[in-house]
């Protein structure tokens, strides 16, 4: 279905993205699958399903290893530590039976040279991949660590930016941060340095703000008024709450974003804010809405005495530190996308490269929204991609980058009669992209209830 | 539970006084496994020439042309679930009028033809026999697991507790809704012997 649409509509050279679905991961899952991370550097993406996490290759599309035995009851979410050395992976796991589980693989025979490393070369070289798998598949997982505090089912597990902290957060309505105290990489201990008891139900997701160019200046330099992680949480009470770590080491909510109408299923940062703006949030929901946020940013000028920098904090100089937790940022919702979807939004993602989104959900509709640059995207034309849409959609006027994206591409049944539950962008590695271009191309991946874990080209 | 039960004295419908065409549609239900190999048999398979047939259907429960040669209807979405037992009373959820007949809803209706992957919303609203019943949450737990592991995938189960009868249905409706939530619940032992326990009745 999705080559019928391609020929009957993506004749002209303008015409709008379109999707094509991809042969799955093998060996299929046949269960329901939660969600796939793809790996921060390496070609690899790890799904989430019943007890255990099944690593796949971006490479080959197949197993390359598993992580079971850690979880009593189902992992329903994933993390890739970042900023670690090739041949090392570490993963956290985030289950159902209310604990997180930390796992690592490690290359043994690092002096003979990294299989991850071997196996990113071959792929972009365009080699045959298939000689250097079965050595990674013979190796195993180590459960090296059990977070244990949580009350009840663990929903998201997030890593910030720099790998120093964990989020996690629960259906026992707490977000709770764990920092890396070790001494060294393989050195595992964490200590709990907030749990976060504001919200009013089971907190279904975690997501940290990427580091972005302007966040140094941001962070206020070193004794400023909030450290630079920026920490979000999508909560059951219909809510998004933004969390930040004060002069003092408290960690403080900021903000408290309302407006969606029903459970907020998930959240991510923008990931290439412009300039220096901070990053606005995407928030989807159960209330069928994909939601943008911005903060509201105070001029430069400096109205408050000794202000450090631009800021937008609200300016505390001169501001008691008693009436610190009082000062809340100012968030507003600035766009509502395009109506996709005709039931809960699950999962939607946001594309470092091409600044599309793309949602998903119990509809089993993935679509595709585009935002334009503010530098003119030559290939794309937004007025062409805004006739699909009905009359009732807010649609960007003239590209301005505060008006909606508009709604490029949708594809019903992505998963045949099944739900999806996750989206996400990744980059191409397999013998199906053109040599040239593996390492850069994007493509989608979906996972269903279905156990189907399918890639999707983005033309 | 059984010593303090919420409502010890339930109006109890008979029943044979309940709507059903159990008897003699039981045959081309789901959960038949007969029926389901004599279709094998009998029939061209028509998933040969289907567009998903590279996608695995979770557990085969029926062959899709099931579907479109007799639609499901409101009086077949009632038998799945009208002989679910009562948490607290050995008595069917039709018995007790938890569940009736006009509170099943298909969106669109069976009348219409659709594609096999096109959504159909099921929506059933169920009356818990007393106010503030604290079970209703368990009683629509129950009807949307019957549903969901009776129907074909592409129909989408929604369970609301009927208006004015139930003092907190936004947030049992909610819960309801949730599929994490009710995920999560399956796993949960002891509320999965709960549910075990009412379906046990369901042929």
């Amino acid at each position: 279905m999705a080559s019928a649409d391609t020929e009957a509509t993506g004749a002209g050279a303008n015409s709008a993205v379109k999707l094509t679905a991809l042969t799955p991961f093998k060996p299929e899952l046949y269960d329901r699958a939660w969600q796939s991370i793809p790996h921060p550097t390496l070609p690899l993406i790890a799904t989430a399903h019943e007890k255990s996490t099944t690593v796949f290759s971006l490479s080959t599309l197949t197993s390359h290893s598993t992580l079971s035995g850690g979880h009593t009851r189902s992992v329903r979410s994933v993390a890739w530590k970042p900023n670690l050395s090739p041949h090392k992976l570490c993963l956290v796991s985030g289950s159902f039976d209310s604990t997180a589980g930390l796992w690592r693989w490690e290359d043994e025979k690092k002096s003979t040279g990294d299989d991850l490393e071997v196996e990113i070369t071959a792929a972009s070289a365009g080699n045959d991949d298939s000689s250097d798998k079965d050595c990674a598949a013979e190796k195993d997982w180590e459960f090296a660590l059990v977070l244990e505090g949580h009350d009840s089912e663990i929903k998201s597990v997030s890593f910030s930016p720099s790998g120093a902290y964990l989020a996690t957060c629960s259906r026992d309505k707490s977000v709770w941060i764990w920092e890396d105290v070790g001494v060294n990489e393989d050195d595992d201990e964490w200590e709990t340095v907030a749990v976060l008891n504001e919200h009013d139900g089971d907190v279904k997701a975690v997501a940290w703000c990427p580091d972005f160019s302007g966040s140094d200046s941001r962070s206020g330099g070193p004794r400023g008024r909030y450290s630079s992680d920026v920490l979000a949480s999508a909560s059951y009470d219909d809510t998004v709450r933004i969390w930040r770590e004060d002069g003092d080491g408290e960690w403080v909510c900021v903000a408290v974003l309302e407006g969606h109408t029903g459970t907020v299923w998930g959240l991510q940062w923008e990931p290439k804010p412009e300039g220096t703006r901070f990053p606005r949030l995407l928030t989807w929901s159960a209330d069928q809405t994909l939601r943008l946020w911005t903060l509201q940013e105070e001029d430069d000028d400096g109205e408050e005495e000794n202000a450090p920098a631009p800021h937008a904090w609200g300016g505390l100089g001169g501001i008691p530190n008693t009436m610190r937790r009082s000062l809340k940022e100012d968030w507003e919702c600035t766009a509502t996308l395009p109506k996709a979807h005709t039931r809960d939004v699950y999962s939607a993602a946001w594309s470092a490269d091409s600044a599309r989104i793309a949602s998903t959900g119990s509809d089993g509709v993935i679509a595709v929204y585009g935002e334009e640059p503010a530098a003119a995207n030559s290939e794309t034309s937004q007025d062409e991609a805004a006739v699909e849409l009905d009359g009732d959609v807010q649609m960007g006027n003239s590209g301005k980058a505060k008006s909606a994206p508009p709604l490029y591409d949708m594809e019903n049944s992505g998963h045949g009669p099944f739900e999806i539950n996750h989206v996400t962008w990744c980059k191409r590695y397999d013998m199906g992209c053109a040599p040239e271009r593996r390492g850069v191309e994007e493509m989608l991946v979906t996972t269903g209830d279905d156990g189907v874990v399918r890639p999707w080209q983005v033309s | 539970m059984d010593d303090n039960k919420d409502n010890a004295n339930p109006t109890i419908l008979t029943a044979s006084e309940l709507p059903t065409r159990q008897i003699k549609k039981k045959k081309t239900l789901a959960s038949d496994a007969d029926a389901k190999f004599a279709d094998a048999v009998s029939r061209r398979p028509l998933f040969l020439s289907d567009p998903f047939c590279d996608v695995s259907w979770s557990d085969g429960t029926e062959s899709e042309d099931d579907f479109v040669e007799e639609p499901i209807d409101e009086q077949e979405i009632y038998d799945l679930i009208s002989n679910i037992t009562d948490p607290e009373h050995p008595i069917s959820l039709g018995q007790l009028a938890v569940v009736n007949l006009p509170d099943v809803e298909i969106t669109p209706p069976p009348s219409t033809p659709c594609d096999p992957n096109a959504l159909r919303r099921v929506l059933v609203k169920v009356t818990p026999t007393i106010t503030h019943c604290s079970l209703a949450t368990v009683l629509g737990l129950g009807v949307r697991v019957r549903l969901e592991q009776a129907l074909p995938p592409n129909y989408r189960v929604d369970v609301v507790i009927k208006e004015g009868s139930h003092s907190q249905d936004d947030q049992v409706n909610k819960q309801l809704a949730d599929k994490e939530r009710v995920a999560a619940a399956l796993e949960n032992d002891t509320l999965k012997g709960v549910l075990d326990k009412m379906l046990e009745t369901c042929i």
